[in-house]
This record gives structure tokens, sequence and C-alpha cells, in this order.
């Protein structure tokens, strides 16, 4: 099959943009995105949460706004009644127990890290991004510029999950603002 | 005026010299100068000009308060007008000029505005609407068309760049425990205190140093408080002002960034606008010292005494060599001996009777002599202050006693503490007539005022309140149990009088009260006989307090003089309400870097890319950035659409569809849920099959339009029109969230999943044919119209094919993983190459549709029924569905209503516009019998055609002709009305 193309293909371009002999911040973007999501009913949330347990061979899963990963997946809980996992494939679920649904192709990730992180990411997002407040692992729906965008502190740094038509948009308003702190793309 | 450099006086450091042009001259300051002080240590005493007088102006004091000194900054697009000189910190290269005069503010034109004052007192500008006397007296304003030419080139200061601004801007967020508000003694106590109990704390300072009034003390040391600060763990910011305050502890602040440098540095932006967001807000923003009200009180050469302390302590600049300083209360003791310890001969008249007798022996051993009961009566001088008559109180009238020769007259009028950012959160202020100012009232919320913004006058209890407003927010943040205790308002030796002003025995004065808008006493005396008394209105009536000043000089010497004629205290006549923001702020800090292309979102199809390397033009629709038109040899959008919608009926084109909008409905309950959605029937809808849906809202007129396939036996897909697909979306979660708890639905947006191209046109299948794994899926057995499949591109890219036709020609939808979108279309238009296709935009994809009478936003625009479109037959009347009560209330079912219809000229060379109301023959007027909302040129038909609604419908008007009266074009054309189904009616191109 052919290769997947990204938002951001057009202007994305693997970059060194030193400020004031400093890169604060490194950029990466994930090309092979794979999410599913795996809904519950309001009855069933314990059931699917031993199902997919059992799959992902993990304890227990995430409370709600917080993920879990390993080296080779995550899953966060974005709803009540929803999880989203990712770079794995998940088990099907009948209908009585619940519903999962590919969304690979419809967020562009791209992975903020670096000494600036916290400040670059503050530059558009309301969230308190304080170490108490936002621990890794911890997982927040927000918005920049009004578009709808989701944010996880992972152990390789914030992971940013913006939908696919507005990436390319925001990337170019990123790249303006991080050329204050100095940074690289990856 | 006669100021000079004291070289052991200060804090900027008078080994870095700075160069500046003031008014195209060059001359020189020192670093951490403001630009005030520069001007004064260059004795240069005239700053601007007057708002309305054009009178003379000097600088009045030493920060955000300034009246006087407004000047504009940098050139070109960097022009930025209207700047305080005392705020403006000195850098190299300055540009700065004098503004609101011409040639030079040394030699103003406009000055004979002075002469003609009597002309241009307050509310002058509401009287030239009333016509000019006696020639249109009663009439109106004919004459005003000529006034306000003249006035709106008169109105108004500095003049702003007409060329974009060049600069930066960003916004930001911070969030912290504590948000504490100026940075003088309460506000560092306070984030001490705040620090010290483990609280994350930000302290926020308008000026580029922190201290507040700390730095007209001769022993602060800025730099080392700062150190010692962010040693604590604080968070101090400078050159950010908060301008307001918001619900739960939201400041808005305005950070300048770059604003002391020629140009930004390192990137960063001109100025970032700040939302913090704290758990306690303690306001510690201090108070200004008030002038009072006198005759040719505004001459340059006159300023608040605590500026003169700052000119001397901060930037080392003695602002005068004989100071008279004229006073009601103590704060100007301490002052009037530093100035006479740097060289001054400095002299105070107090209004008081008396005073206790250590200070008058203090004031003496340093060589300041004082006088008692005597009040300022005139400034004598025009540009610059010669000497000042002084006055005592003879009855209700001041009566001239001397005349004492000076080049510099500090006031004190007394203090008002800044309040401003507690008015924002809606809290009124109470007067104190102990120490006759407006102080603070108790706020509900986590907000707690310390130090002199409190009433506290002198340093050791603005540092204690600043303690006990720590300790406070510790103890509702709920970390500590402590008592705490904030020192009594006040703090004088010896009692203020009240002296707001000092009335001339002439008859017209020029006594300044607001010196940036040239309110006089007079104009509220005028305001008063014309029964503008609220305050509200005194506010706009003679423009006290208004604009960047806000009342910050002169708004309580005017409430004093209204109370006075009203015979009131002044607490019964209340004050103005401060809006934000608190100081002026930069529009483009507001916009942050939403401007230009970013001003909105931009949102793109997968195959936005594409399309652009195709040559495809682009239209916004929405947000969306969709193609227009693929123009061919410089085709112009009338050919390039025309050739598109002819190459579908012909062979075959490709149009993007991605940005319909797409909805996931999974769950055991699905059918129920669209059956329950729609108005038309589903529950028997089979699997691979699509249906055309239209949904109505609880009011009955109709939502949107789409079609839904049914994927399996518990998974639908859905399609929305491009402009509701969030709506929709939002409409489903609510159903299901609120009425329809029970139903086990999930709804899930995927409009980004997938992306769409629509094939149309009798090559259609031909086109697909060769680009899928097995084109017998696509065979027309196999597919039947509104069937779907689900299979792959012959390169692996899977995808959803549905035979769904907008265009009325055999015609597909194919839909693939967004990331893959580039490749199908890559595929999907060889192919359609061979067959001699197009690709087509949106502008094509209209006349496709508006021949076919199918309806789209233009038509479904909230007010219409299902029966106005004519698809009444399509709803269900076996099951009960959202807006199937409502649909049938009579104003809805009313056979008089306006119904859809195709509209074509009567004379076929004719062309009409959308938005053309349709009018009975000889009865053009109002809103006429209906409406024209889409037009195209019919490649089909030859001519133009429209869609469009009138009463009664075709069946009422077929053979009649109407007219399309168009009064905003001055156009009225003759029409046919025709069955909105203009092009193949039967619908036999659908099959091929």
């Amino acid at each position: 099959m052919v290769d997947r193309t990204s938002a951001l293909d057009k202007n994305y371009e693997i970059v060194k943009k030193i400020n004031d002999e400093k890169v604060n911040l490194i950029f990466n973007r994930n090309i092979n995105l794979q999410i599913t999501q795996v809904a519950a009913w309001p009855d069933t949330v314990s059931k699917v949460e031993l199902i997919i347990s059992k799959y992902l061979k993990i304890l227990s899963l995430p409370r709600s706004n917080f993920a879990e990963d390993n080296d080779s997946f995550a899953i966060m809980r974005v709803e009540p009644l929803k999880w989203w996992i990712l770079g794995s494939d998940i088990p099907l679920l009948s209908t009585e127990e619940g519903t999962t649904l590919d969304l690979s192709h419809s967020f562009t990730n791209i992975q903020i890290s670096g000494p600036s992180a916290k400040l670059f990411l503050n530059r558009f997002l309301p969230l308190d991004l304080r170490d108490n407040s936002f621990p890794i692992n911890k997982v927040a729906s927000s918005a920049i510029h009004h578009v709808s965008v989701k944010l996880w502190l992972s152990r390789n740094g914030f992971q940013l999950f913006i939908p696919r038509g507005y990436a390319m948009s925001l990337w170019e308003i990123f790249q303006e603002s991080a050329t204050q702190f100095g940074y690289e793309i990856k | 005026m006669t100021a000079k450099r004291l070289k052991d006086y200060g804090k900027v450091n008078q080994d870095k010299i700075l160069s500046f042009t003031w008014e195209n001259k060059k001359y020189f300051g020192y670093k951490g100068d403001s630009l005030a002080a520069s001007l004064l240590a260059n004795n240069i005493n005239i700053i601007g000009r007057s708002f309305k007088y054009h009178r003379p102006r000097g600088i009045m004091s030493a920060g955000v308060e300034e009246s006087g000194a407004l000047v504009t900054i940098g050139k070109n697009e960097y022009t930025d007008p209207n700047v305080r000189a005392t705020s403006q910190e000195l850098y190299e290269g300055l540009i700065a000029s004098g503004q609101n005069a011409f040639p030079n503010v040394n030699f103003d034109l406009g000055y004979i505005n002075n002469y003609l004052s009597r002309f241009f007192a307050a509310g002058f500008y509401y009287k030239t609407f009333m016509g000019l006397p006696p020639f249109e007296w009663g009439k109106g304003t004919k004459i005003w068309m000529i006034y306000e030419k003249l006035i709106r080139k008169a109105a108004g200061m500095g003049k702003a760049s007409k060329m974009p601004d060049p600069d930066k801007y960003e916004h930001a967020n911070e969030f912290c425990d504590v948000l504490i508000i100026g940075s003088g003694p309460s506000g560092i106590a306070a984030a001490v205190e705040a620090a010290n109990n483990n609280l994350d704390v930000i302290l926020v300072e308008q000026d580029h140093v922190i201290g507040g009034n700390l730095l007209s003390n001769s022993n602060f040391d800025f730099e080392e408080k700062k150190y010692f600060l962010q040693k604590a763990g604080i968070k101090v910011m400078t050159r950010t002002t908060a301008f307001g305050l918001y619900d739960n502890c939201v400041a808005g602040m305005i950070e300048r960034v770059n604003d002391h440098f020629f140009l930004p540095k390192n990137n960063t932006p001109r100025q970032r606008f700040w939302t913090i967001r704290s758990k306690h807000i303690i306001l510690s923003t201090g108070s200004l010292e008030r002038h009072i009200a006198f005759n040719n009180n505004d001459i340059p050469g006159v300023m608040t005494v605590n500026a003169a302390r700052h000119y001397l302590n901060r930037y080392g600049v003695l602002a005068g060599e004989k100071i008279i300083i004229c006073t009601n209360n103590d704060s100007v003791f301490e002052t009037s001996i530093l100035l006479s310890k740097a060289g001054a001969k400095v002299k105070v008249f107090d209004i008081r009777e008396k005073i206790d007798e250590n200070t008058i022996k203090k004031l003496n051993t340093n060589n300041v002599e004082i006088e008692f009961n005597k009040a300022p009566l005139n400034i004598q001088g025009n540009k610059k202050v010669e000497s000042i008559d002084i006055g005592i109180k003879v009855g209700n009238k001041y009566k001239k006693v001397n005349e004492e020769e000076c080049d510099l007259v500090l006031i004190s009028g007394g203090w008002s503490p800044v309040i401003h950012l507690l008015s924002h959160r809606g809290i009124k202020p109470k007067w104190d007539k102990e120490n006759l100012c407006f102080l603070p009232s108790q706020s509900s919320e986590p907000i707690t005022v310390a130090g002199s913004a409190a009433g506290i006058w002198n340093n050791d209890d603005c540092e204690a309140s600043g303690i006990a407003s720590g300790l406070k927010a510790a103890n509702e943040i709920g970390i500590k149990t402590s008592d705490y205790f904030f020192p009594k308002q006040g703090g004088w030796k010896n009692p203020i009088f009240p002296l707001f002003e000092i009335k001339s025995n002439r008859s017209r004065s020029k006594s300044f009260i607001d010196f940036q808008h040239d309110v006089t006493s007079d104009d509220i005396r005028l305001a008063h006989r014309e029964g503008f008394v609220s305050v509200e209105h005194l506010k706009r009536y003679t423009t006290l307090g208004m604009a960047n000043d806000q009342g910050k000089m002169g708004n309580i010497i005017g409430l004093s003089i209204m109370a006075d004629l009203l015979q009131k205290e002044i607490s019964e006549v209340g004050t103005t309400v401060f809006r934000p923001p608190y100081t002026p702020i930069s529009i483009g800090a507001l916009a942050g870097r939403n401007v230009n292309k970013h001003f909105r979102p931009l949102r793109v199809t997968p195959l936005h890319d594409w399309n652009l390397e195709n040559g495809a033009k682009m239209i916004e629709t929405g947000l969306y950035q969709r193609p227009w038109y693929y123009p061919k040899n410089n085709e112009k959008l009338a050919d390039a659409y025309i050739r598109e919608a002819s190459s579908v009926r012909k062979t075959v084109g490709l149009c993007d569809v991605t940005s319909l909008g797409k909805i996931s409905i999974q769950g055991p309950d699905s059918t129920i849920f669209l059956n329950k959605v729609y108005s038309n029937a589903f529950a028997k809808l089979p699997i691979n099959k699509a249906r055309y849906g239209i949904m109505l809202r609880d009011d009955g007129l109709v939502m949107d339009d789409g079609t839904s396939w049914r994927l399996s036996e518990n998974e639908y897909f859905m399609t929305t029109s491009t402009a509701h697909a969030a709506k929709v979306m939002l409409w489903l979660e609510e159903l299901l969230q609120t009425r329809w708890q029970n139903l086990k639905v999930h709804v899930t947006s995927v409009s980004e999943e997938w992306a769409a191209v629509s094939i149309a046109g009798p090559k259609s299948r031909d086109t697909l044919s060769l680009c899928v794994e097995d084109p017998n899926l696509i065979s027309n057995d196999n597919l039947p119209f509104m069937g779907l499949t689900q299979t792959k591109l012959n390169n692996g890219i899977p995808c959803r094919i549905a035979r769904i036709s907008f265009s009325g020609e055999l015609a597909f939808e194919i839909y693939t993983p967004s990331d893959f979108a580039y490749n199908m279309m890559n595929i999907l238009w060889e192919s359609a190459k061979k067959f001699d296709g197009c690709l087509y935009g949106l502008e094509a994809l209209g006349a496709l549709r508006i021949e076919k009478g199918h309806v789209t936003g233009a038509e479904l625009d909230g007010r219409v029924t299902i029966e106005d479109v004519e698809l009444g037959k399509m709803a269900s009347d076996k099951k009960s569905y959202i807006g199937s009560a409502m649909q049938k209330r009579g104003v809805l079912a009313d056979k008089d209503r306006e119904t859809l219809v195709g509209i074509f000229p009567r004379n076929k060379s004719q062309t009409f516009d959308a938005g053309t109301i349709i009018c009975k023959k000889n009865e053009i007027k109002g809103y006429g019998i209906g409406r024209i909302t889409s037009v195209t040129y019919s490649p089909g038909l030859g001519h133009w055609i429209g869609l469009g609604f009138i009463k009664g419908g075709y069946t009422e008007w077929k053979n009649t002709i109407v007219v399309g009266a168009d009064p905003v074009r001055n156009k009225e054309i003759d029409l046919e009305i025709v069955s909105p189904h203009m092009f193949d009616p039967k619908g036999e191109r659908l099959h091929g």
C-alpha cells in the first residue's frame, strides 16, 4: 500500500533554528499515528476495562484525563466512556460491550519537548502546565485559536493532537512563535 | 522651569549615555531614564499641546497618570501616538515628538483656539447638531456636514500610522496561587509573605523596575530587592500592566517586551498579552496624587509633589530651582526637605490653619519656609511658570495676597487610591470623608487590597498591610490558619483639609480639572446648568475622565465641584464605573498572532495541496479553503465553471467534497436513533445502502440535510452539509445526553478522518472502474443508485464508495482515510483524464445542483419547512421524530407560505442576482411575494436560471410573469416561475 501523507508535509522541514545560541524546543511529528477509540456503555465500563487491560497486559486502565504508556502503546481516557489506544491493535468488542473506531487519520500528532516546551505551549493553551497540576501522563482537552486539541504529557514530551484540517495552520503559527525560543524540527 | 541633573542622586546609570531625538533634534539621557526624565533634564518644558485649546503642556507627573506629556514615539509604520513620556523608557535611538501642534509644540497655530475657548466649552460638539443659529435654529443640521469634517480633522491627539502594523504580538497564559499587582512596599511585603507560606506567587509591575513609590526613596535598591524576591521563588514580571480583572481571579496583562528597544530583539514580539489565572489576587496598586483646580494650573512647570521627588531620587533630576509647593496634606513635607537639601529654594503654602510643631521645626531646620491659610490662585506665565499668585480665603472667595517668583509649582491636593481594577469587578468604592478619597469596598471574591490602594499612607503601615494580605491569601487558599491584622486607613499626623478648587474671581478662568481633555471647572458648572448632573452624564457631556486618562487625574475634583453645586456630599454624587483597560493597550496585542492569514484558523482538506498543484483557485467557505474553480489558459471564473459543469454533463468530473461533515454512529440503538432524528424513515434501511435524509429542529423547521450510510447492523456513516457539520454533531450529542440517555449509541465526528471526492458524469463509472481493485463491485447491478461498498483502490488504499448524486448525473462519492487522499486523487485524475474529464470546483458544483433544484445552505437558511423545499413527501407520517409535532402548527402549514421554485428570465439573454425580491407585476414594494436564493448560468439550458421561494409555489405562478426587483443594484427584470427541477426533470441521467 502507498505511504501516508501528513498534513504538515508541505511545510515540515528538518531544521535547527538557534536563538541566542540556544535550542529550547524540539518538534517531532508522528507520521504513522494509530489511534483507536474504544467506547463502552454506561453499564459495561468495568467489563470493557477488563477486556482492554487483559489485551494490553496492564493492571488497570488510566482514570479520566490520564494516560498509561509503555514502549509500544499508550492508552488515555479521553471521555468518561471513551479511551484512545495509540500504537496498538485492540480486541474487537461485541455491540453489547461497546464500540471501536479508527481515528488514525483524524489528528496530526506533534511531539513538543525541550526546556521551553511549557512556556511555548502556554503561548497558546490556557492549561495549567505546572509540574503539580500537569504531571507525566496527564491528558487534557483544550483549544488553540478555538480549534479543539488534546494534550498528553508523555515521558518523551508533550504530545499534541490537532484535528488534521487545522494542523498546517497551527503549525505555521507554532514555527513563528518558536523562533523566540530557538527550535529544532526532527 | 530650570531643571538640572544631579551627579549624586538617582538610580539611573549615569555612565551609560543614550541618545534620542526629540522634535528632530538630538539629545542625551541615561540608561534607566524615562523619556520625561530625559526631557526634563534637557530643560524641555513644552512637551505637547492640549486637546481643544492647544495650550502648551509640560510634564505633570512621573507615572501612568500623566495627562500633559503625551507624545508620539517612532516614525512611519512604527509610529505610536499618545504615549506617556513619563512611562516610556529611554533607549538608544528613540525618536519622539510632540503632538496636536502645527508647525511644532513651541509655536502652534492652533493656539488661536485658546482665545476662542468660549465656543469650545463642554458639549459644543453636541450643540453643533442643532444647526447654526439663527439660520438653522431648531431646524436641524445642514451645516453639520461641514462641522463634522472640521471637527473630525481637529479631534484626537497624536496620529496613528495608516500603514500596516509591522510588529508581532502574542498571547500567553500563566497560573499561580497568588497574583500580586503592584510592587510597592505593600506588594513586595505581600509577595514575600505568600512565598514564605509556600504559595506560588507572581508579582506584576508596570514599571521596568520594581519598587513603586519606594523608587522615590534614595536608599532603595531595586536590583537587590528583585534578586531577593526571585531567590524566594517569586516570579517577578516587570513592564507588565494589569489592565483588567475578570471572573474567577483572571487578570488581563500586557507585557511590553520590546518597547524599550529600537527594534524587537531575539525574535520576541513587541508586546505579549497575558491571561493570568490565580487563586487569590492582591491589589497593591498604590495611589495617585491629585492636583488642585486653579487658574492656569496647566502651565508647563506645574506638577505633583511626589513626581518631583521621583525625578530627584529615581532619575537624579532636580526639576526646579525656585520651588513653590501648595498643599492641603502632610505628604509633601518630606519631599520639600529632600528638594531643599538637593539645592532648591523651597517654600510651602498650606491651606490648613496649622500643623504640628515638630514638622514646622523640621522644615525650618532644612531651610523650607511654610505659610498657612494660603492657596494657589493663579500661575503667571505663558509657556513656562514665571510666578504664582497666592491667596487667602475671604468669605467664599480667595483674595490675592502676594506673588511668588518661581520656576516650578508642585501641587498636592490629596491622594486617590488606584481602585480601577476592583471597579472592573463591579465593586463600588466608598467615599472616605476623613482621608478625602474613594476607598475600595469589600469584595466577595478572593481579592485583597493592600497598601495605599487601601488608603494607607505611611510606608510601615503599607508593608504591614502587605504582610496581612499575604497571610489572608494563605488562609483563604487553605494552607494556613493564622490571625492577620490590617492597619487602619490614613496615617498622617495632621488631618487633610478639603481643597479641590480655588474658585477664581474672574468670570471665565482656565482652571483645569482634566488636563488631557481640557475640561475646566467652568465646564462642570456648565454641565450642571444644562442638567447633566449624574456622574455618568457629566462624564460624557464634558469628557471628564474619558479615554486613556480614565479619571486618574481629575475625577475627584470634578465630582467635588458637582457635589458642591448640587449641595450634596461627594459620597452621594458617587463615581463613574472604571472600565478596562486601566492604561491604553495595543489592539495588536489583543489580536496576538491571529492576524492576516491566521486571523481565523485556516482549515484545509487533505487534498488542499493536490488542488493547488493542479491549478485550483480557492474560496473560503466557513473556515474551509475549498476549490472554487480550476482555470485553464487564464480563464476567468465565469468561463471556467461553465466549462467544468459542461464537462461533467458530457464526460466526467472530479470534485473535492471533503468538507462535508461526517459522523460515525455506532451502537445497537443506532437505527432507532436515526429514525428519531430524521424526518424520513430509516428503520428499514438495508445494510450497504445509503439514504438521503432531512432533519428538523424542535420548532419544525429544517436543520440540515445529508445522507446516512448503513455500514453494518449497528453502524452508520452520516454526512452533513459543510456549513452545519458542527451544529449537527452537537445536536446529536445533546439528544443522546439529555433526551435519550437510554439509547446505546455513540456518535463521533469523523470529518477529519475521511477525504471525499465526488466523481460525476456519464463516464464516472468508467473512470472509477480503472481505479478499484475489483471493478465488478461498482457495476450497476452490484452498486445501484444509493448503494455502497467498502473496497480497495488498486494501489491498496481502503475506500468506501457510494452511488450518490448531487449533480443529477451518474455519480459516486468515494471516501478514503485522509492520509491517503493525495494518492487516491492521483489515481482518480489519471483515470478521468483518459475520458477527457475535468476537475470541478464549488462554482460548477453549485451550477449543477441548481439545474437539478437541489437545495443547500442558501435555501436551508433556518426559516424553511420541509414542505417549503418541496420535500414534504419524504417526511414520514407513521412515526414521531424531532420536529414532527411542531411542523404541523398553523403558521408552518399555511398554504400561502413561500415554496421552492425554479426561476427563468423571460428574456433568456438577461441575468439576475441572488437576493432579488420577487414581486407581482406593478406591485413592486416591501418584501414582495418571494425571493431568489441561488443563481447560475445553466450550461444544460443555455441561459441564466435561479432557485427561490414564492408564495403559493410553482402551481400558483406557472405561466404568470412576475418581476425580480433588486433595489440594491437598481435592477428590475421579468421572470418566469418554473419547476425547481429544471434540468432532466425525470432524472434519467442519474442512471447513466
